[in-house]
């Protein structure tokens, strides 16, 4: 096609959806262009010292850190997933649901927790000085330590994929297997293992990106990450440039993964064994001690992940809450609300007019490019944080010297904290209203225009009514993920207002730990229930396929 | 006759221009007439009946409605601007509204709006359902709303896209002469996809064939049946048995060389007083129902299947054709 008919095709399909989707991409990839142009302005005085003596422990700290959690999680992911999904021993139906709940715990809470486990007269000593053993201790405080504390938390992500995958297996697959003489755990190993690694590893990736972007654990454990690298250069030793540059290899990481994770994506659809539709209606009831195991197996990280955190913070609670219980705790939960309320309603907008816009517009490019969009949730927060401050920051000092305002409209202030997490958190809108969507049959909308309606009627009337649920699952699940977020929130948050998961943290740090349960409980009560939302939905996915 | 639906030189590729869906169609359909789209999957149909509703945009060409250029390369009006009526192939009702909710949708005239609708359900049998939800009907139920809401907003152009392959049988048969019926009432244009050639002979006025995005034939009915300008066409219509050197070996029949031969199966008869005959073994029969289909082997070793309504005795039996019935194509 000559370069002529391209220009005025290009001119045909260019309508204001386009300009409108450009619009909104320029808005939400304002923070990852700001890191990548100042990478131009180069380093900081200390980036040499950082390169020589600390960036070897950052680098060496995050590989070990994913290379640990990857062997936690995928053992207790995916074997736990197994079972649930092919076996029918006691409480499997609660263990289920059980096995979610982790995700409801934030990891920086979970280490909290576990640091009064394993610390002076906590849980572990209170019970070994029964057992006879005096002054009986662990030392967590270390990357072993937050290693575990991150894998218990986050290890539900490679337990949903993968549950996700074994509930829409195939029997035949493994009927076939078995008659070929190879036993169930061999067929294990040899066949659905390896059909199950790009749902396994879709898992794993958010893993990784959860590890790469927690501060709260690392810094409370004392272990150097390029997070915590990020959060000193800027703040101990005043060098955004230095901290733009451990970003940018820290975002070099994420891509890496992201690429990684498509990389191997890539035979999906070859080996998903998707046009099967059989799926596992009876499961199979092993023998008795064998049941006994698989119950005990899969309680240890419930256990783990969920019940001693909970019990060690509702140990503290009840130390604590006469001294945190005050007026101050009370509006700071409200104001965590607020904010979490305005920007979901914001964020579920954004997400909204990304998903609609892209897809009235009519330029190819702009649609495969709208992606870009929701690369936020994959972006840590402290990179975002930094990427939102510095171009605030500039747009207030040319407003004040073109004496436009007298004082800073957006750096420190609530539209920032906002704008920060819109960004951070737009994919986790975007998905949920993404997937409803498709599932509404495009004849709908195309009847409605064919009968006269254009894209904005067409969505009010049509589309609108039919994506409620979407809408819903989109703000619970923003709403929980900003309520617990904390790095972004520690930087970006304005000097007079406060976030439960903001004073957890200052709690934690000022020596306080146990003032930190209440806040701490309220956030995991908060998320406990798109956790178990998400149980359903899996069910439901299930049942559907 | 003056044409509504005018189609020049359109074409459509996807994926980049890797996949040509429709290259160069040009046809035209006259005001009132019933033009049915035929073709396998893939042929394109689809993707022109969408080019004409202006739910995708053209590579080349132009689309004309009432002669009103709607489409071109610089120039594309949206759907709801084109004055065109579309019953999709799942039918598409909204689901959250109700029957007369659904057929209000897309009457402008805010006035009149309910009587028009009530109207429509009128002349389509649905009186009385108004208040109805889609998934409270039956599948022609379903097919009388969408094409009463098609009809409602008195469109220039109606298009079907396989208004019957959701329906059993029995239902296709009656619903067919039902909505074809209404249609040909209200005069309007019509375009209608399918890949059931018996609804295309049975309803269309003219009927156009589709090849892998290349128009191949467009005709009336009985033209495309008795002169398909193609083996394609012609199989399309009937089974058709290509006659290749060893047949017309067998059946000495020496036909012209530049030309390839055809002959529709049931224009070979078991019979000896035709113009070209052959002896045939009988390997297999099948019992049909209403006829019986044998598997022969001709004399110089060639196999060939006939239908038959006669009763077959022996082994060995005489089939031949005539050579009015012989299809010739060019190459």
């Amino acid at each position: 096609m000559n370069l002529k008919i391209k220009f005025l095709k290009f001119k045909r399909d260019l309508n204001r959806w386009s300009l409108l989707l450009l619009l909104i991409l320029g808005i939400v990839t304002i923070p990852i262009l700001t890191i990548g142009l100042k990478l131009f302005d180069g380093p900081g005085e200390s980036w040499t010292h950082i390169v020589d003596y600390l960036l070897y422990d950052y680098l060496e700290n995050s590989i070990l850190l994913a290379v640990f959690c990857s062997f936690i999680v995928i053992v207790f992911g995916v074997s736990t997933a197994w079972l649930v999904s092919r076996f029918d021993f006691p409480m499997r139906k609660q263990l289920e649901w059980l096995l979610i709940l982790p995700l409801s715990v934030p990891a920086y809470i979970m280490a909290y927790a576990y640091a009064g486990v394993f610390g002076y007269s906590g849980l572990l000593q209170n019970l070994t000085e029964k057992l006879g053993f005096d002054n009986f201790s662990i030392d967590i405080m270390n990357i072993y330590g937050l290693s575990f504390v991150l894998s218990m938390s986050l290890f539900p992500y490679v337990y949903v994929s993968s549950r996700t995958f074994f509930l829409a297996q195939a029997t035949n697959l493994l009927e076939a297997s078995r008659m070929l003489g190879i036993s169930e755990f061999k067929s294990f190993f040899k066949l659905i293992f390896p059909l199950a690694r790009p749902a396994i590893v879709a898992g794993l990736v958010l893993v990784l990106m959860e590890v790469l972007n927690d501060y709260g654990a690392a810094s409370y454990y004392g272990v150097n990450t390029f997070t915590t690298g990020i959060f000193r250069s800027w703040f101990s030793l005043g060098e955004p440039e230095t901290a733009i540059y451990l970003s940018a290899i820290l975002l070099m990481i994420v891509f890496g993964l992201i690429l990684l994770e498509k990389w191997q994506r890539r035979h999906l659809s070859f080996s998903s064994p998707k046009s099967s539709k059989k799926n596992y209606n009876s499961r199979i009831k092993p023998r008795k001690k064998n049941q006994i195991l698989f119950s005990i197996f899969c309680s240890i990280p419930v256990l783990l992940g969920f019940i001693i955190p909970v019990i060690q913070l509702l140990i503290w609670t009840k130390q604590t809450f006469s001294r945190v219980w005050n007026i101050e705790f009370i509006s700071i939960t409200l104001e965590s609300f607020v904010i979490a309320f305005i920007t979901s309603c914001v964020t579920v907008i954004f997400a909204l007019l990304l998903l609609f816009f892209s897809r009235w517009n009519k330029i190819d490019l702009l649609k495969t490019s709208s992606k870009l969009g929701i690369l936020g949730y994959a972006i840590p927060g402290v990179i975002i944080a930094i990427g939102v401050l510095i171009p605030s920051l500039t747009l207030d000092k040319w407003l004040i010297e073109h004496k436009i305002t007298s004082k800073l409209i957006l750096n420190a202030t609530l539209i920032a904290l906002i704008y920060g997490y819109v960004v951070r958190f737009l994919a986790v809108a975007y998905q949920p209203l993404e997937s409803s969507s498709l599932k509404i049959d495009r004849s709908l909308s195309d009847s409605s225009k064919v009968l006269g309606e254009g894209n904005f009627k067409t969505f009010f009337r049509i589309e609108f009514p039919l994506i409620r649920t979407g809408l819903l699952s989109a703000f619970i699940l923003v709403f929980i993920d900003i309520l617990k977020e904390l790095p972004l929130t520690l930087i970006m948050k304005p000097y007079n207002v406060n976030t439960l998961a903001v004073k957890a943290f200052e709690y934690a740090s000022d020596e306080m730990v146990s003032s930190a349960a209440l806040p701490s409980l309220l956030i995991i009560l908060t998320a406990l229930i798109p956790a178990i939302f998400l149980n359903k939905l899996l069910l439901k996915n299930a049942s559907d396929s | 006759m003056q044409a509504t639906l005018n189609i020049e030189n359109l074409s459509k590729s996807f994926d980049q221009g890797k996949v040509k869906a429709l290259d160069g169609v040009s046809f035209y359909v006259n005001k009132g007439d019933i033009c049915a789209v035929v073709g396998e999957s893939g042929s394109g149909k689809t993707t022109l009946i969408r080019l004409i509703a202006g739910l995708e945009e053209l590579d080349e060409g132009e689309i004309h409605i009432e002669d009103k250029l709607v489409a071109s390369i610089k120039k594309n009006i949206a759907p709801e601007k084109r004055d065109v009526g579309m019953v999709f192939q799942e039918y598409a009702l909204f689901p959250h509204l109700s029957v007369l909710e659904n057929v209000t949708y897309g009457i402008k005239k805010s006035k009149s709006k309910k009587e028009v609708a009530l109207a429509t359900l009128n002349l389509v049998g649905l009186e009385g359902y108004e208040k109805r939800y889609p998934h409270e009907l039956s599948g022609g139920q379903q097919q009388r709303v969408a094409l009463a809401r098609a009809l409602a907003p008195n469109p220039s152009v109606l298009i079907l896209d396989e208004p019957f392959s959701n329906l059993d049988a029995m239902m296709r048969h009656k619903l067919r002469n039902d909505v074809f019926n209404i249609i040909k009432k209200t005069g309007v244009t019509a375009i209608f996809v399918t890949h059931d050639t018996q609804d295309a002979l049975a309803v269309a006025d003219e009927i156009l064939i589709l090849q892998n995005g290349r128009l191949v034939q467009k005709d009336e009915a009985s033209a495309l049946y008795k002169k398909p300008q193609s083996i394609y066409v012609a199989s399309l219509f009937g089974n058709t048995i290509q006659l290749n050197k060893g047949l017309q070996t067998a059946f000495k029949c020496p036909l012209k060389e530049d030309c390839c031969h055809a002959i529709r199966n049931e224009n070979i008869t078991v019979n000896e007083d035709c113009d070209y005959v052959s002896e045939a073994e009988v390997l297999k029969r099948t019992f049909l129902g209403t006829h019986s289909q044998l598997l022969l082997k001709l004399d110089n070793g060639e196999h060939i299947t006939v239908v038959t309504n006669e009763p077959v005795l022996g082994n060995t039996l005489k089939i031949g054709f005539n050579s009015k019935d012989v299809l010739a194509f060019e190459e």
